[in-house]
């Protein structure tokens, strides 16, 4: 399946006045709106329970949201990246979902120094913000950046990407998803030797603790404005807006049938994530993924019990769990809530699996396990938390990730 | 009148004055160590009360405090970074000054992990001479539970007076200190507050947390408290009357020096806070504690389960 065709349509009949759904919409929606049920109820049960109950009911009802915007933004940074990188058959370049993510870091960032202000009021006192993925700059994290790159482009979506498309029914992201815990089982393997030739001499850059906050993210918001001038020209034609009324018909068929708009779509990750941070942790969708690898070593007795530097470093914290994790809860949201928006709009679908296709699902999974553990987060957690939370490591690890996929495409590993 | 009433009056008056006193003593007690959550909710505006959270798992202060609260960090604030030692004398009173706190402010410290790490702030603030500091009864737990009022903005404040004064070295013990305990050259009981599996050597570190040291088991003589049983349910402190038949029955009776002792320090803290300020005994931390105690060369310890470390 790919994730650049256009939805089915629902509507039978373009009639404005008739609003009649298939009775295969009519399942499909009944079964959404049970599910979006579930999860909300789910919430309010969950936050009965003592001690972490609020926090894990926040965070799912956080990864529903996500999943929503994930499925109906298509905000898969594979599928944009491979959209500009990659020529159409006219040889244009389409650079319009990078906009999203382009937004969605601006919009990051803006509420992440909102935050940092009331967390920590002197950015010079010495101090990192709490919890705020701020990591280590090192060779270690390029390498992790191109080999989490290079994963995208074998297994055809980043992590988050696979999330949320599982919910589509994409049939390679549970294999992708499998390859990735082995891919974390590697990391934890080769912890010991890069974190002790590499990562503990490694800086920890944090922009406000040299510019403050206000040359933060007057920084951060004039590079993004210079990318989003340059990437202008690579937009491709806007389809003339249709006149006409706003009515339930039209804003459920917008909501439900068309493509988010990437500007929309990126402001509502940026604040979903901020608002993340402020409750709970910053958004990524590793933690609970790596931690699993890392419970199944330790019980097999494989990996010693401390992996020394690493529980020291901010990131998509990893650890040895006998339960679900608030970010379980996340992606368990996500990848629900994807599934129900998928069905709102006909778009589930489950796709054909090869010997050849699974093949290289699992070994970009292994990449990305690999990278996202090394870089102590993946495309969500380091790329986008890291640098709406103005940290060097978030920008060199998009760099690199671009590179990467770059890589990738021009070795057609997307092609299978 | 009679005289014969009269004196009959006086006497009960006596009489009835001696049962009451212990009891209106054990009430000044519980009010001028800690405070309950509704007296604290109506002195938050207060501008003799200064209000500090020590919380050790990061993010809980700054994702929402008692409204007006100051964070102290234990890992930093509170001790020596470099030195294995409490906070210096210097860095103490910079730290509490730059809180806004004076000779006569009233403080009252909360935190999350049942206030273990609050009642270390106590110590150490009635270590450097300065009394007025409280708990709040419950600590961060009780509060949230409660549903009461939180805030994330960080208060500021004009400097202090606050000046340290004489050092209260009594309420600390060094290893020598207690050696010469358990060698019978001074007197003194030794509360071990930590788990009885800890206490007999079973494990060597509680569940989770990493093993500091090479020995298992415990300080000869000493008597095993966990500090659990100083609170209730919620988290609050037991009754004073309670806790004194807890420790009465334990051979207990502050007729003597204590000394509280557990892993790291912070949860002896706990114990010192209760028998100190709310029964008035006369007891000290060790701070040491069994990381120092149960990696030292030449103490003895005891080892009921006979754990070797490391060994098979």
């Amino acid at each position: 399946m790919s994730e650049s065709t256009q939805g089915g349509s629902l509507l039978n009949g373009a009639a404005p006045v008739t609003f009649f759904l298939s009775r295969r919409a009519v399942w499909q929606s009944a079964l959404a709106v049970l599910i979006l049920s579930i999860i909300g109820v789910g919430a309010f049960i969950l936050h009965k329970t003592p001690g972490s109950g609020a926090t894990a009911s926040f965070s799912l009802l956080v990864g529903a949201a996500i999943g929503i915007v994930f499925e109906r933004g298509r905000f898969c940074f594979f599928c944009i990246l491979r959209d500009f990188i990659e020529p159409d058959g006219t040889g244009q370049r389409n650079s319009g979902g990078l906009f999203a993510i382009l937004t969605a870091l601006a919009v990051g960032g803006i509420g992440y120094a909102i935050v940092f202000g009331a967390f920590l009021p002197n950015a010079g006192a010495g101090r990192l913000p709490p919890q705020a993925h701020i990591g280590p700059v090192s060779p270690v994290l390029v390498a992790a950046g191109v080999a989490f790159g290079v994963g995208m482009a074998l297994s055809g979506a980043c992590i988050s990407g696979h999330l949320y498309r599982l919910g589509e029914g994409y049939a390679r992201a549970p294999i992708a998803l499998f390859g990735a815990l082995i891919g974390f089982g590697i990391g934890f393997l080769t912890w010991y030797t890069l974190y002790v030739e590499m990562l503990v001499r490694a800086p920890v850059v944090w922009l406000p603790s040299i510019l403050g906050y206000a040359g933060s993210l007057i920084l951060h918001l004039a590079v993004l404005g210079g990318l989003a001038l340059f990437l202008l020209r690579y937009l491709p034609e806007v389809p003339a807006r249709v006149n006409g009324k706003i009515t339930v018909q039209s804003i459920y068929r917008s909501l439900t049938q068309e493509r988010w708009n990437p500007i929309a779509t990126g402001a509502l990750v940026g604040i979903i994530g901020v608002f993340l941070y402020f409750r709970v942790e910053p958004l990524g969708v590793t933690a609970q993924l790596g931690s699993i690898s890392r419970t199944i070593l330790d019980n097999a007795n494989v990996l010693s019990e401390r992996l020394p530097g690493l529980d020291t470093f901010a990131g998509c914290a990893t650890q040895v769990v006998d339960a679900i994790m608030d970010n379980g809860w996340l992606i368990g949201g996500l990848v629900a809530a994807s599934f129900s928006a998928a069905l709102l709009s006909n778009r589930f679908q489950v796709s054909q699996l090869t010997l050849r296709n699974s093949a290289t699902a699992l070994l970009g999974g292994i990449l990305q396990g690999w990278g996202a553990m090394m870089a102590l987060g993946c495309t969500v957690g380091t790329l986008l938390s890291g640098i709406s939370a103005f940290a060097l490591s978030g920008w060199v690890f998009a760099i690199a990730v671009f590179a990467g996929v770059w890589l990738g495409i021009r070795l057609r590993l997307h092609q299978s | 009148m009679t005289v014969r009433i009269r004196i009959i009056a006086v006497l009960l008056l006596l009489v009835a004055t001696m049962v009451a006193v212990p009891f209106i003593n054990a009430q000044d007690a519980v009010e001028s160590s800690i405070v309950s959550a509704d007296w604290l909710a109506e002195n938050l505006d207060n501008p003799q009360v200064r209000v500090i959270e020590v919380s050790v798992i990061p993010g809980v202060y700054e994702r929402g405090h008692i409204p007006g609260a100051v964070n102290f960090v234990w890992h930093t604030d509170f001790v020596d970074t470099v030195y294995r030692d409490i906070v210096s004398a210097d860095n103490f009173q910079a730290l509490v000054q730059a809180a806004g706190i004076n000779q006569d402010t009233t403080v009252v410290l909360y935190g999350d992990n049942n206030n273990w790490f609050a009642a270390w702030g106590a110590w150490i603030f009635n270590l450097y001479g300065f009394e007025d500091v409280r708990l709040l009864d419950g600590g961060r737990v009780k509060w949230e539970a409660d549903g009461r009022e939180l805030s994330t903005s960080v208060p500021t404040f004009e400097t202090g007076n606050f000046t340290i004064g004489d050092i209260n070295a009594d309420l600390r013990s060094f290893k020598a200190d207690v050696l010469s305990i358990v060698e019978g050259e001074n007197a003194g009981t030794l509360i071990d507050i930590r788990s009885a599996a800890e206490f007999n050597g079973e494990i060597f570190a509680p569940e989770g947390i990493q093993e500091l040291s090479i020995r298992a088991g415990h300080i000869p003589g000493a008597i095993n408290v966990p500090w659990g049983q100083n609170v209730r349910e919620d988290g609050t402190f037991k009754s004073v009357e309670e806790l004194r038949e807890l420790y009465a029955g334990l051979g207990i009776d502050g007729t003597g020096p204590i000394v509280t002792y557990c892993r790291i320090g912070e949860r002896a803290a706990l114990t010192w806070f209760v028998l100190r300020e709310l029964l008035g005994y006369e007891v000290a931390v060790y701070d040491g504690s069994w990381t120092e105690w149960g990696n030292s060369v030449g103490v003895p310890i005891e080892n009921p389960a006979g754990t070797v470390w490391g060994g098979r």
